[in-house]
């Protein structure tokens, strides 16, 4: 039986080291963190190089963790059937940017387009960064935490399950850019 | 062709309405006379936020949203959210539930793959023939999931941990005899278009795509298949116990629209052998397991992917151990199957513009989700 080998972080992270001392932030189960200012350089070297060949970009997104952004790489290599997760944190809430990864992948493009649309993160030397499936002129980023507040102080859904609390969501900030 | 002659170039809108672009979807072309020299693509028409929908629904309540996402197969979305929520909480599925899911991702291939060939055909202007012999057979399969679900397009059927209910009586007779109609249905298709002197003459060497450019665009599905690579969800992480089947994976030589499209038959014919085992192979016992109706899966997040008709079809959920997930990602194989659609139409014609945009397969609702 097939089944493609997920990596785990720590071994991505042994792999990164040996090819690019100092790149790897942290790792943990599932996935390996990469300093923002070292990506291009480590995503070249997971691509080929560090004894791997993840080719192909198969998902990239953002997720806001509220007090920080994680753009969420998983790259895998059809010849070996192995995938890996790759992740780069933001902390700047207010201006994220993260190095865009297009030189590497070229299929990164418009998903870059879309964590920016949705997210607002900068992907830094992108050929043409802009809102893919909203309009220019959309006031925020829509998929942020604490982009959604109903009128009244509403929240929306789960209304049936009564015995549930709510997360507990942050004053909304004003969003800028 | 010679300078001497002097053309402006203007930008000409193909789409948002129009029949070839299948959905709203627009390709801003810049052209040349009557070649293409840049291409830009308009989407979002059909933006419906489900991302941020479904981070306020519980697991089981987003299974609705992945029908409407892809909404011509709607079986492989429910597939794969299913999945990426069961590897989070750890769940596992009867081998019947597992059988019946292999079955009814299969039908959806078919009538999916009946769908993108017939439409195809018709963009190269093969008119509305092949279109409606497809949508005859795409019909038979559509009333198996009605029978089945009561749904034919929507079919909210698979569940976390199985599928919602057990098989009708007469669902498998039903089954076998369309099985046993298809082979013929696809070797008329085939007798009509493969050898087709002006179907070849639309579709040979346009949009040609190398193994490199395919895999470096991250493209999936038939799309990479055509192009020669050999990489198939199916084989290669066998979800759902595909390792069982004995299929194999079609693969093109030239990496151009009409690769693609052979490829689409090609599958079809496999599809139908996977069915035929899988029908013959029907385990007994339960088909779904009892999961908790609020399920509060642990912290983490999972990617599970499987291969939809259209590619690589992935879901990306994160649990913060809260009744709804933390985020909600859909991988859709065909939004990231347009990365190299200007790759593929810049310096061609505009019609080859349209075959090409054909070849892709697209799905605009799920392009916009």
């Amino acid at each position: 039986m097939a089944v493609t080998r997920e990596w785990s972080g720590h071994d991505v992270a042994a792999a990164l080291e040996a090819a690019i001392p100092g790149a790897v932030a942290k790792a943990d189960a599932v996935a390996c963190f990469i300093k923002p200012e070292r990506l291009i350089e480590a995503m070249h070297a997971l691509r080929s190089g560090a004894g791997t060949d993840f080719v192909h970009l198969t998902n990239l997104c953002g997720v806001d963790y509220w007090d920080h952004f994680e753009v969420v790489y998983h790259i895998q290599s059809f010849v070996k059937n192995q995938i890996c997760t790759i992740k780069v944190e933001c902390w700047d809430r207010d201006k994220p940017s993260v190095p865009s990864v297009v030189p590497v992948w070229h299929g990164a493009w418009m998903q870059e387009c879309e964590a920016y649309d949705l997210f607002g993160i900068r992907f830094e030397g992108h050929p043409n960064l802009h809102r893919i499936l909203l309009w220019d002129g959309f006031p925020g980023w829509p998929l942020r935490k604490d982009f959604l507040s109903m009128p009244g102080g509403l929240q929306p859904g789960l209304n049936e399950f009564s015995g549930i609390a709510r997360r507990e969501a942050p004053p909304v900030r004003p969003v800028n850019d | 062709m010679t300078d001497t002659i002097k053309s402006e170039p203007f930008v000409l809108n193909i789409g948002p309405q129009h029949p070839s672009t299948h959905g709203v979807f627009r390709i801003k072309a810049t052209v040349d006379g009557e070649k293409v020299i840049d291409a830009e693509m308009v989407m979002g028409y059909l933006h419906r936020s489900m991302e941020k929908l479904a981070e306020e629904r519980t697991y089981t309540q987003n299974i609705p949203f992945t029908d409407r996402t892809d909404y011509l197969s709607s079986m492989s979305n429910n597939l794969g959210y299913c999945l990426a929520v069961e590897k989070l909480a750890g769940i596992d599925v009867p081998d019947r539930g597992n059988a019946i899911r292999v079955i009814m991702a299969e039908l959806q291939r078919l009538a999916s793959h009946c769908m993108a060939v017939g439409a195809f055909t018709n963009d190269t202007g093969a008119w509305q023939t092949p279109v409606m012999w497809c949508f005859r057979e795409r019909e038979k399969i559509l009333d198996l999931f009605e029978m089945t679900c009561g749904a034919r397009l929507t079919c909210n059927y698979m569940r976390i941990g199985g599928v919602a209910f057990d098989l009708p009586a007469a669902f498998v007779p039903a089954a076998r005899k369309l099985v046993q109609e298809l082979p013929a249905f696809i070797d008329e298709m085939e007798a009509l278009l493969v050898a087709n002197e002006i179907f070849i003459a639309r579709t040979v060497g346009v949009g040609v795509l190398t193994p490199e450019m395919a895999t470096n665009a991250s493209l999936s599905g038939p799309m990479l298949r055509g192009s020669g690579i050999a990489w198939d969800l199916r084989k290669a992480d066998s979800y759902c116990g595909y390792d069982k089947y004995d299929f194999e994976i079609p693969i093109g030589y030239r990496g151009d629209s009409y690769d693609r499209f052979v490829v689409r038959l090609e599958e079809m014919r496999q599809s139908v052998k996977i069915l035929k085992q899988a029908l013959d192979g029907l385990p007994g016992g339960p088909h779904s397991t009892q999961v908790p109706l609020a399920l509060r899966p642990p912290k983490g997040e999972a990617y599970a992917r499987v291969e939809g008709p259209r590619g690589e079809l992935g879901y990306y959920v994160v649990s913060d151990e809260g009744p709804s997930p933390h985020r909600f990602h859909i991988r859709p194989p065909s939004f990231i199957n347009l990365s190299a659609l200007k790759e593929m139409t810049v310096g061609g014609s505009v019609a080859d513009a349209i075959v090409v945009l054909g070849s892709i397969d697209i799905v605009v609702g799920e392009i916009d989700r």
